[in-house]
């Protein structure tokens, strides 16, 4: 009845109705993959939501910001839930991304007309990697503090402007009495702001552009209703992301700052590793080599080349990857159908090398707890994951792309005639002929 | 089915509040929710698969080519508008705009740290450290007096054999009983460096794996760090209480490009 009232009230004033029905009728194609980006999405709920909660207790001032989250973990009902399911909630966050992203790069998604929204999805791991380490910076605590120490070095290594830009970070020189202030700023305000401007276009481009789908059919969209089917499976992901990051949050305790201490430029907790997303950069630095470069007399410190060029580069090709697939596929066409991982044995290899080059510097930045275990130095370690990081991910890639191309073989010899779907008109001697496939 | 998620998550969401509100075990709390949320995450779920009635719906796609008609650059150029003295004003706005920006940031100038000609050492206690406070073997970390936790102070005193150490020719009575000072903030990155080997005299980071050779003024052994610790030149007073003959020998913390050795 309500509801009804409200509804007329807004369809009086902008004819609303027309288009809730346009976007009820409207059509999603289905696959169990084209969750994964939801999956992404409602992780970014559930941060929106308990991150504002945290803003009302949290206080981002020197000293006063690490006793300030211990307050609220410990003196209000849900201050510990709220903090654990954040947590969880960011580090799921990006490796949903992630996953979303492999779906996309495998079934080559990102061809024309959707290079705007790989770019755009981009971005958003990008912002969602550094909302993450700001948040995780802001209880002041023993590692992560260490964590802000290491970054403003990579900072201030930067050739010319490296000064400058630590000092603007840092409100002054490190550790600046805006450190936190600043870092809270773009915790709770640039980049979650930025983060849900780029998710409205790229929600609003998949609507406008249309979801890609398996179904070999370029002129139709071939799916379900978005109400009231789709609407229940997207309900369906909503509640049980949310379920699992409570699960998680409830069962296995994550970032115990507890047990850290607050942060001192004179101590530090051991063994040292980020959050997940953020160790490839920290095992880049332990692999970095020990060289540090004069030009003009000036410094250019080691961690220049594993802190700032590596990831600048590793963003630079991710970024161009749309345009890289078109030089070497000389593919420009309109493609609304997705392109199954083996129809393509050699982006299946670059996919498998990259990932392999990511595993190999995420472990490494755990290569002294890694030499512990198994009895072994840290510096061998080093040399191994040294000529694993191009050695290994090379071969990686050969092998996912061997493997590729022999699926792909057997499929044409074997499945396609299988699974052709033709389509039979009555002749006019009445027999059968096959009517010429859709063309794209 | 559908009705029993529904009550579950009713049930389950309200007695998490009440977990809440009695301040029990905080695990329980999210457990409950946990189960709300699954709960219904299976009536929407089993919804779904009950109504199984649109499968293979369609609707047509869009194509997109070029437009037609003259293209929206070709009409704002026709105007005239854009010419030589709009670009140049243009650039204006852009150098004067970088000047809020510039002024945001400044090149820090460090001079030194707290450590002074005479400063006696203190750990992070703030209590004295005689000459043998340390036993041999022994490391702890050291302050300025009156400069506890000051910014890059930080230093590790170790006691070593006397007459162990391999120091250069110009760090002549810098160890006195073999008490021997180091900069804690590594060269590499900036973290502590808190780790000490003293069967192989060998110091630590644990960030980044950097070890320094204690006895060889911390020269850098393995991993990424390219220079050594700053060395902190100590003497004894009149009381036998260890102090500074002045501040550490190089800058602390890592190189930056206005920051030269």
């Amino acid at each position: 009845m309500i509801v009804r009232r409200v509804g007329r009230f807004f369809d009086e004033r902008l004819g609303s109705d027309a288009w809730l029905r346009t976007l009820f009728a409207k059509i999603f194609p289905d696959h169990w993959s084209f969750y994964l980006g939801e999956f992404a999405l409602y992780c970014f709920v559930v941060l929106v939501a308990t991150g504002v909660w945290m803003t009302f207790v949290y206080e981002p001032a020197p000293g006063a910001a690490y006793p300030s989250v211990l307050k609220f973990t410990h003196a209000t009902p849900i201050g510990y839930e709220m903090r654990q399911v954040h947590h969880w909630a960011a580090v799921t966050f990006v490796a949903a991304i992630l996953v979303h992203m492999g779906r996309i790069f495998f079934t080559a998604a990102y061809r024309k007309p959707r290079e705007i929204n790989w770019v755009v999805g981009i971005l958003m791991l990008t912002l969602a990697s550094l909302t993450g380490f700001t948040g995780y910076s802001l209880p002041d605590d023993a590692l992560s503090g260490t964590g802000l120490r290491i970054a403003t070095s990579v900072t201030e290594s930067l050739p010319f402007i490296g000064g400058w830009a630590a000092d603007l970070l840092n409100g002054g020189s490190y550790p600046g009495p805006l450190l936190l202030s600043h870092l809270y700023t773009l915790h709770v305000y640039f980049l979650p702001v930025t983060i849900g401007a780029l998710l409205a276009i790229h929600l609003g481009l998949m609507v406008y552009q249309k979801h890609t789908q398996f179904v070999p059919d370029e002129r139709r969209v071939v799916g379900r209703r978005a109400w009231p089917d789709y609407a229940l499976r997207t309900t369906a992901v909503f509640c049980a992301t949310t379920a699992v990051l409570l699960v998680l949050a409830a069962l296995v305790e994550i970032n115990p700052i507890e047990a850290y201490g607050p942060y001192h430029d004179w101590a530090i907790p051991n063994p040292a590793v980020p959050d997940w997303y953020a160790a490839w950069l920290e095992g880049a630095l332990r692999l970095g080599p020990a060289v540090e470069l004069r030009i003009f007399g000036h410094p250019v410190p080691a961690v220049f080349w594993p802190g700032v060029v590596l990831p600048l580069a590793a963003f630079a090709l991710v970024v161009s990857w749309p345009w890289i697939d078109k030089l070497l596929t000389r593919d420009d066409a309109w493609h609304e159908v997705l392109a199954p991982a083996t129809t393509a044995p050699w982006r299946v290899g670059v996919g498998a090398a990259m990932i392999t080059a990511g595993v190999v510097l995420t472990l490494a930045a755990s290569d002294d707890q890694t030499a512990a275990a198994i009895h072994v130095p840290v510096t061998a370690l080093v040399t191994l994951y040294r000529l694993a990081f191009p050695l290994g991910s090379l071969a990686a890639g050969l092998i996912a792309a061997a493997i590729a191309a022999q699926l792909r073989e057997r499929y044409d010899r074997y499945g396609a005639h299988r699974e052709r779907v033709v389509t039979l008109r009555r002749n006019a001697q009445g027999g059968f002929d096959e009517e010429e496939p859709a063309a794209s | 089915m559908r009705t029993a998620a529904l009550v579950v998550a009713t049930l389950a969401i309200l007695g998490s509040a009440a977990t809440a509100i009695a301040h029990l075990n905080p695990a329980l709390v999210g457990g409950l929710a946990a189960v709300a949320f699954g709960a219904l995450a299976v009536w929407a779920g089993a919804s779904a698969v009950a109504l199984h009635a649109s499968d293979e719906l369609t609707e047509p796609r869009r194509h997109h080519g070029p437009t037609e008609g003259p293209e929206p650059v070709e009409l704002m150029t026709r105007s005239g508008l854009f010419g030589r003295w709009l670009w140049i004003a243009l650039g204006g706005f852009v150098v004067a705009g970088l000047v809020p920006l510039v002024s945001l940031g400044r090149t820090p100038r460090r001079g030194g740290t707290a450590w002074r000609r005479g400063a006696r050492l203190v750990t992070a206690d703030g209590k004295l450290v005689r000459a043998d406070a340390v036993g041999v073997g022994g490391i702890t970390t050291v302050f300025p007096e009156g400069n506890v936790g000051a910014h890059e102070a930080s230093a590790l005193l170790i006691r070593l054999e006397d007459g162990l150490a391999q120091l250069p020719s110009d760090r002549t009575g810098w160890t006195p009983s073999g008490n021997i000072a180091y900069s804690k903030i590594c060269t590499h990155a900036g973290c502590p460096v808190a780790l000490y080997r003293k069967e192989s005299y060998q110091l630590y980071c644990p960030c980044h794996q950097s070890t320094f050779d204690v006895l060889f003024a911390a020269r850098p052994l393995s991993g990424p760090a390219t220079r050594a610790l700053p060395q902190l030149p100590l003497a004894v007073d009149g009381e036998g209480y260890l102090i500074a003959q002045g501040d550490f020998s190089d800058p602390v913390g890592p190189d930056s490009w206005w920051r030269t050795v």
